[in-house]
C-alpha cells in the first residue's frame, strides 16, 4: 500500500479529504453550544461517550488493524485506566490531569506486562490469553472490595481541570474530550504512515519475512501494544470522569468483544475505520433502541450484512482504490 | 580465515534427524553450493544458520562473531541475510514499497513514529538503489504478487540485499523458473559474488557448475561430500546418491 493511500482520508478526492476533518472539528467543537441553546445536553454527553470509545477503538485499530495483533481484552485495559483514577481519587486527588496522566502510566505498564507475555504468542493462542488477562483483571476488580467490588464506585466530586474548572462543566469537559481524541487520531493516522506504522504492517503481512529483515519483531510488537493500551486506560480515565461511576463491567470481555467488532465494522486498518465504526454503531445502536428493545438482533444483521458486502469494513467503501 | 563456519550443527524433529552433525565453510567471496535430493534438509539448514528454526546442538560464527545463540534479526545485523525457496515478499504492496520495508530495516530505528516515511529521501535514494542492482526499476509501481513468478524472486533476493550482508543464504533461488529467468537469476548472482560470499542451494546443475567454486552434497541431514566442482562429479557415492539421474556435462 502506497503512502498517498494511507494518508487520503475517506473520500477518494484530495480536496475533500483535506478539509473533511478539519471541518468535522470544527462542527463537533460548536455542539455543546448549539446544543446548550437546543436543550440537547444529551446529546452532548452522548457524542462526548463517543469520542471517548473513538480513542479506545483507534488505539486497538492501530494494533489489530495495523499490527494483526487480534486481541480480545482491549477492555481490560479500558479498566485499568478507569481504577487507576478511582485509586487516585480515593485517595484524595482532585486534579483531572493527575489521575488521568497516571491512568496512562499504570494502563501502559499493564499492557507491557501482559504483551510481553502474550506477544510470545499467535493467532487464536494470542486472542485467547489477552481475553484470559482481562478476566482476570475483571476479576480483580469484582474483587476489590475498597472500591465497592461488583457494584461499583461512585466518582462524587468532578475532577479539577485548572483554573477553577471541573469535569462538572459539561462544555468545557466535552472540549477537552474532543482534542484529545484528535490529537489521538492525529498520533495514530501519522504512526501509521511512519516507519513503525510500516514496520508494524510488514509484520502483519509477513512476519517470518519481517523477522529475516533483520526487524526486531517481538520489540516492534510490544511497543505497539504498549502504546494501545496505555490509550486505551486514557479512554478508561476519561470514561470514569465522564460516568462519574466505575464499575468491573467496563472490562468486562463483551465489552473487549464490542470494540473488536465496531473496529472491524468500521474497516480494519483504516485511517478512518476505528472512528466510523464507533459512530455508526453508537448511533444506530441509540436509534434502535427506541424502537425496541431487541436492538441488538438488527445491530447484529447490519453486521453480517457489512460482513458481506463490505468485507474491508464501511471506511474501504470509500476508496476506489483496491489495494489495502 | 573463513567467513563464515557452522560447527556440528544438529536439528531434529520428532525421531527425524533432519540435519545431522553438518559442519560448513565459507571463505570471503565465494560461493558454496549445497546440493542434495528432495528432504535432504538443505532449507531445515538455512533455517538454523538464519535462526529462524533454534538448533538442537551446534555453532555458527561469521567473520569472526559468534551468531549461535542470537535471534534472526540480531543475525541479519550481523551481516547474514536469506531468500526463501517459497518466495517470500509483501505481496500487497507495490514492489516500491517492498524495497523501502527492507532498506528501512538498516538505516535508522524502525520505532520512529512521527515522521512520515514517504520525506525520507535517503529511504528512496537506496531503495532505488536496490531495484537497480537486480533490475527492477522499471516494476517499482507495479504490485508484488501480481508480478510474473521471475520477478518476484528478483525482489526477493533484493529484500536480502538490503542488509548489505557478508554471506548470502539463497535457498533455490531458481525454483520454479523457465530457462530465461534462471540464466537472469545466474548472471544477476555472479554479479552479487562481489558483494557478498554466498551459500547457495539448487537443483538446477547448470547453474550450480556454473556459479560454485565449491560444493557440498548433503544426503539425509548429512554432508556426504564436499570439494571443488571436479571432486564432486567424480564422485562416486555423490553420483549414486544424488547426480546418478542428472545429465553431467
Ligand atoms: N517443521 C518441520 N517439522 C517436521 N519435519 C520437518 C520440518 N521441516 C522439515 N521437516 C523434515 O525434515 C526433512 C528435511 O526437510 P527440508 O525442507 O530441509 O529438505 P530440503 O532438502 O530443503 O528439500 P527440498 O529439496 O524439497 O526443498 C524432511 O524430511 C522434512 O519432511
Ligand atoms: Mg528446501
Amino acid at each position: 500500500m502506497s503512502d498517498e493511500l494511507h494518508s487520503a482520508a475517506i473520500p477518494s478526492s484530495g480536496g475533500v479529504a483535506r478539509w473533511l476533518p478539519w471541518a468535522l472539528l470544527v462542527a463537533l467543537a460548536l455542539l455543546p453550544v448549539v446544543g446548550a441553546q437546543l436543550g440537547l445536553d444529551y446529546y452532548v454527553g452522548f457524542v462526548r461517550r463517543m469520542l471517548i470509545v473513538m480513542i479506545a477503538a483507534t488505539s486497538l485499530n492501530f494494533i489489530l488493524g495495523y499490527g494483526g495483533m487480534a486481541a480480545l481484552g482491549h477492555a481490560g485495559f479500558i479498566g485499568v485506566g478507569a481504577y487507576t483514577v478511582v485509586a487516585l481519587v480515593d485517595a484524595g486527588v482532585s486534579s483531572a490531569w493527575t489521575a488521568w496522566g497516571a491512568a496512562v502510566l499504570v494502563s501502559g505498564a499493564f499492557a507491557a506486562l501482559i504483551g510481553a507475555v502474550s506477544l510470545r504468542t499467535r493467532g487464536v493462542y494470542f486472542l485467547m490469553i489477552t481475553l484470559a488477562f482481562a478476566q482476570m483483571l475483571y476479576y480483580l476488580a469484582v474483587s476489590l472490595s475498597a472500591y465497592g467490588g461488583d457494584d461499583g464506585y461512585g466518582l462524587y466530586s468532578p475532577l479539577e481541570l485548572g483554573a477553577g474548572r471541573t469535569t462538572g462543566d459539561a462544555a468545557l469537559f466535552f472540549w477537552v474530550v474532543l482534542a484529545i481524541a484528535a490529537l489521538v487520531f492525529s498520533f495514530a493516522s501519522r504512526a501509521a504512515v511512519s516507519r513503525f506504522g510500516h514496520a508494524l504492517t510488514g509484520i502483519r503481512d509477513n512476519e517470518t519475512r519481517m523477522e529475516a529483515l533483520g526487524y526486531p519483531v517481538y520489540r516492534l510488537k510490544l511497543a505497539a501494544f504498549t502504546g494501545a493500551g496505555a490509550l486505551a486506560g486514557l479512554a478508561g480515565a476519561l470514561l470514569a470522569s465522564h460516568n462519574n461511576f466505575v464499575s468491573p463491567s467496563t472490562m468486562h470481555w463483551t465489552e473487549s468483544a464490542t470494540l473488536l467488532v465496531m473496529v472491524v465494522l468500521g474497516g480494519l486498518g483504516r485511517r478512518w475505520g476505528a472512528v466510523l465504526g464507533v459512530a455508526v454503531w453508537l448511533v444506530l445502536s441509540e436509534v434502535l433502541k427506541l424502537y425496541t428493545e431487541y436492538w441488538h438482533w438488527p445491530l447484529g444483521l447490519m453486521l453480517i450484512a457489512v460482513v458481506f458486502a463490505a468485507p474491508r469494513g464501511l471506511a474501504g467503501l470509500f476508496d476506489d482504490r483496491s489495494s489495502a | 580465515m573463513s567467513l563464515f563456519v557452522a560447527q556440528d550443527l544438529v536439528k531434529r524433529f520428532g525421531g527425524l534427524v533432519a540435519t545431522d552433525r553438518v559442519s560448513l565453510s565459507v571463505e570471503p567471496g565465494e560461493v558454496h553450493a549445497l546440493i542434495g535430493p528432495n528432504g535432504a534438509g538443505k532449507s531445515t539448514l538455512v533455517n538454523l544458520i538464519s535462526g529462524l528454526l533454534p538448533a538442537d546442538g551446534g555453532s555458527i560464527v561469521l567473520d569472526g562473531v559468534e551468531l549461535t545463540a542470537m535471534s534472526a534479526h540480531d543475525r541479519v545485523r550481523h551481516g547474514l541475510s536469506r531468500c526463501f525457496q517459497i518466495t517470500s515478499v509483501f505481496r500487497g504492496d507495490s514492489v516500491r514499497d517492498n524495497l523501502l520495508l527492507a532498506v528501512q530495516a538498516h538505516s535508522g530505528s524502525s520505532f520512529r513514529c512521527f515522521r512520515r516515511r514517504s520525506t525520507e529521501a535517503g529511504l528512496r535514494e537506496r531503495a532505488l538503489e536496490l531495484a537497480h542492482k537486480v533490475g527492477l526499476e522499471d516494476m517499482l509501481d507495479r504490485v508484488a504478487g501480481t508480478l510474473p513468478h521471475g520477478v518476484q524472486r528478483k525482489l526477493d533476493v533484493a529484500l536480502a540485499l538490503a542488509a548489505r550482508p557478508k554471506l548470502l543464504l539463497l535457498d533455490e533461488p531458481m525454483a520454479g523458473m523457465g530457462p530465461e529467468d534462471s540464466q537472469q537469476m545466474v548472471e544477476l548472482i555472479a554479479r552479487l559474488r562481489a558483494e557478498a560470499a554466498i551459500l547457495l542451494i539448487e537443483h538446477d546443475m547448470d547453474a550450480v557448475f556454473q556459479l560454485a567454486d565449491r560444493i557440498s552434497v548433503l544426503d539425509y541431514g548429512k554432508v556426504l561430500a564436499s570439494g571443488d566442482t571436479a571432486y564432486i562429479r567424480e564422485h562416486p557415492e555423490v553420483q549414486a546418491v544424488y547426480l546418478g539421474t542428472e545429465e553431467l556435462r
